[in-house]
């Protein structure tokens, strides 16, 4: 209703030409062109600037460099492939993310539907309010909070089993390659999971309750419904989350903080399988100068994202009918 | 109705499964507020988990009156503060202007935006154009690239869209600028659209670490989130238990840095109830933009 109220106003307006039109408009297109402009700073020029993977470019050229410095083709794509750790990195990359997605996908959709069958709604809110807390922490603190508890010297668990007798020295949680994917992933469960359990709770709470009701009816228990109306009632949502998740997978999915957790908790004691593409790319270019090579790694992993992303979309299409575009 | 057994026993297992996950999330942040009272050196003893066993105020006090703390404390408020009054007006301006729907180039303007909220040069591009504009070392790194939030831009959009078109006629009438309406009408009836935005951009900056950890080398740009990466490294090379800071012979850096991290919660928890109010609406547009 409010557009047509709007399509009035302009009518008049749409007689004159194009030009005057503008004209009229001139001070809105100025607040849009500085908004544009920060985008073509901010956005457009990093995009050109992935050119650089292709050249010799060093930083003393700034952005004019981007452009004139001179082509080198593949070479810092071939020079990443012989890397001896190229190997670790790509694995580190691809077990990191789909592990992260294997369990921080289920854990969300699980959470809500725990949630939603709790009667008491006093009791269901707190839970629900603590829950997504974690989200508005940063992964500085997550990391403060991952070394009171996990650490070898000070942390908490390590102490409790250590008083209970059950170990005999501390586990290295934080320090050993053996530990970093379950402490990537118990982490991003814990910071994340309640957060996206609110958009399963929202499509729940769509869910006619008449099927519910009738479901009881024809006698069927509480796991029966969860299965046969719950679970089938938010498909649709769990589908857009899920090509959501797989296109991002390389970046954490969902949770998407792989850069986070394996810059902050990848230390020298556990670089054997925290260290990931982007970390990597992102040491090679600000701590060594590197930077054509880096934005070379860099564009590895955003090759394989885009790829990803128009499968997934495509893939879901054809099975369930939903998708993104 | 009597509930069936089937019913009291899923009942049961869900209370209990999800009194777990709330104990899980809520006793961390809890177990720091009892280190953070508690006397460092007493600590490392052990025996402190429901209750300070040693209450002081002396991790506090050196904190507050630790002047790099302070610093860094300061730069935090600072350019979140900054940053949200920037970053708020910048976009929703931005916003005002492409809300238009008889806009010449419209449809242009829209996808130079959202095909810069799809795609992205990476990190190292990103760092070289800073690097290139002087803005890397100076205050101005923190603010300026987070001026323009897509997301926000288009939540914004469709926010002014709803707004009267009569209520801005009346002013083009009486003389008004864009600008003017902007700031006189526009705002003020999108007050709930600018808590949200303030928000959240705020929650982004306070929480931000990489920019303040590697855009900055300057000790008075260093900001909180930085300062307890650094000592959180300490920590995880010695908690300096003998070697206690000096002044406060009970406060260690372990529990001078659980202070730091309780400093640095506590403002979240303060919006807290006010970010819980709007976001399950962010949330939705976030799952789309994502």
């Amino acid at each position: 209703m409010k557009v047509d109220t709007a399509a009035a106003v302009v009518e008049p307006m749409r007689q004159s030409s194009v030009w005057k039109r503008f004209k009229k408009q001139r001070s809105l297109h100025y607040f849009v062109w500085i908004g544009l402009l920060f985008l073509l700073v901010f956005s457009y020029t990093p995009m050109f600037g992935i050119l650089m993977a292709f050249k010799n470019y060093t930083i003393t050229q700034g952005i004019k460099g981007i452009f004139t410095s001179e082509w080198v083709g593949f070479k810092y794509f071939v020079e990443f492939y012989n890397d001896y750790k190229f190997g670790i990195i790509i694995r580190n990359t691809l077990v990191l993310s789909i592990l992260k997605v294997i369990f921080t996908f289920p854990v969300p959709i699980l959470l809500a539907v725990m949630l939603s069958e709790v009667k008491n709604m006093a009791f269901r809110r707190v839970v629900q309010t603590a829950s997504y807390l974690p989200h508005f922490i940063s992964w500085v603190v997550v990391l403060g909070l991952a070394f009171t508890f996990l650490s070898a010297n000070a942390g908490l668990l390590n102490r409790l089993l250590l008083g209970l007798g059950w170990i005999d020295e501390p586990i290295p949680f934080l320090t050993s390659p053996n530990y970093f994917w379950g402490l990537a992933v118990g982490t991003a469960m814990w910071k994340e999971a309640g957060w996206w359990a609110i958009i399963f709770l929202a499509a729940i709470a769509g869910i006619n309750p008449t099927l519910y009701e009738a479901a009881q009816m024809d006698g069927a228990g509480r796991l029966a419904r969860i299965w046969h109306i719950t679970l089938p009632g938010i498909r649709g949502t769990v589908v857009v989350v899920l090509i959501l998740t797989v296109g991002s997978i390389l970046g954490g999915g969902l949770v998407g903080s792989n850069f986070d957790q394996a810059f902050l908790m990848g230390n020298a004691g556990n670089n054997d399988t925290s260290e990931i593409v982007q970390t990597y790319a992102f040491k090679v270019g600000l701590a060594q100068g590197r930077y054509s090579y880096a934005a070379a790694i860099d564009l590895v992993q955003s090759l394989i994202s885009v790829i990803l992303i128009f499968t997934s979309n495509f893939v879901a299409k054809k099975v369930s009918g939903t998708s993104l575009f | 109705m009597k509930r069936s057994l089937e019913d009291r026993i899923f009942d049961g297992v869900n209370v209990c499964l999800l009194a777990i996950i709330f104990f899980a999330t809520a006793y961390p942040f809890y177990y720091l507020l009892v280190i953070s009272f508690n006397s460092g050196t007493d600590v490392l003893l052990g025996g402190a988990y429901f209750w300070p066993t040693e209450f002081t105020l002396e991790n506090y006090k050196t904190f507050f009156g630790d002047s790099k703390w302070m610093s860094a404390l300061f730069m935090s408020v600072l350019r979140t503060g900054v940053g949200v009054v920037t970053g708020v007006l910048f976009t929703c301006l931005v916003a005002y202007g492409l809300s238009h729907q008889d806009l010449v180039f419209r449809g242009f303007y829209f996808s130079v935006v959202i095909f810069a909220m799809y795609f992205s040069g990476g990190l190292i591009p990103y760092y070289v154009v800073l690097r290139s504009l002087g803005l890397l070392n100076t205050f101005w790194v923190f603010i300026i690239p987070a001026l323009l939030n897509t997301f926000f831009l288009l939540i914004a959009i469709s926010f002014f869209r709803e707004i009267p078109p009569d209520l801005k006629e009346s002013a083009l009438i009486d003389g008004a600028g864009e600008l003017q309406i902007y700031f006189k009408i526009i705002l003020p009836v999108s007050k709930p659209l600018l808590a949200t935005m303030a928000l959240f951009t705020g929650v982004g900056h306070w929480n931000s670490w990489l920019d303040a950890a590697y855009f900055v080398r300057d000790e008075y740009l260093r900001t909180l989130s930085y300062r307890l990466i650094e000592i959180i490294n300490q920590s995880r090379v010695s908690l300096s238990a003998e070697a206690a800071i000096a002044g406060a012979s009970s406060v260690t850096s372990y529990s001078l840095q659980v202070t730091a991290m309780i400093v640095s919660i506590a403002p979240i928890i303060a919006v807290y109830p006010f970010l819980q109010k709007y976001f399950v609406a962010g949330m939705m547009l976030g799952s789309v933009k994502e």
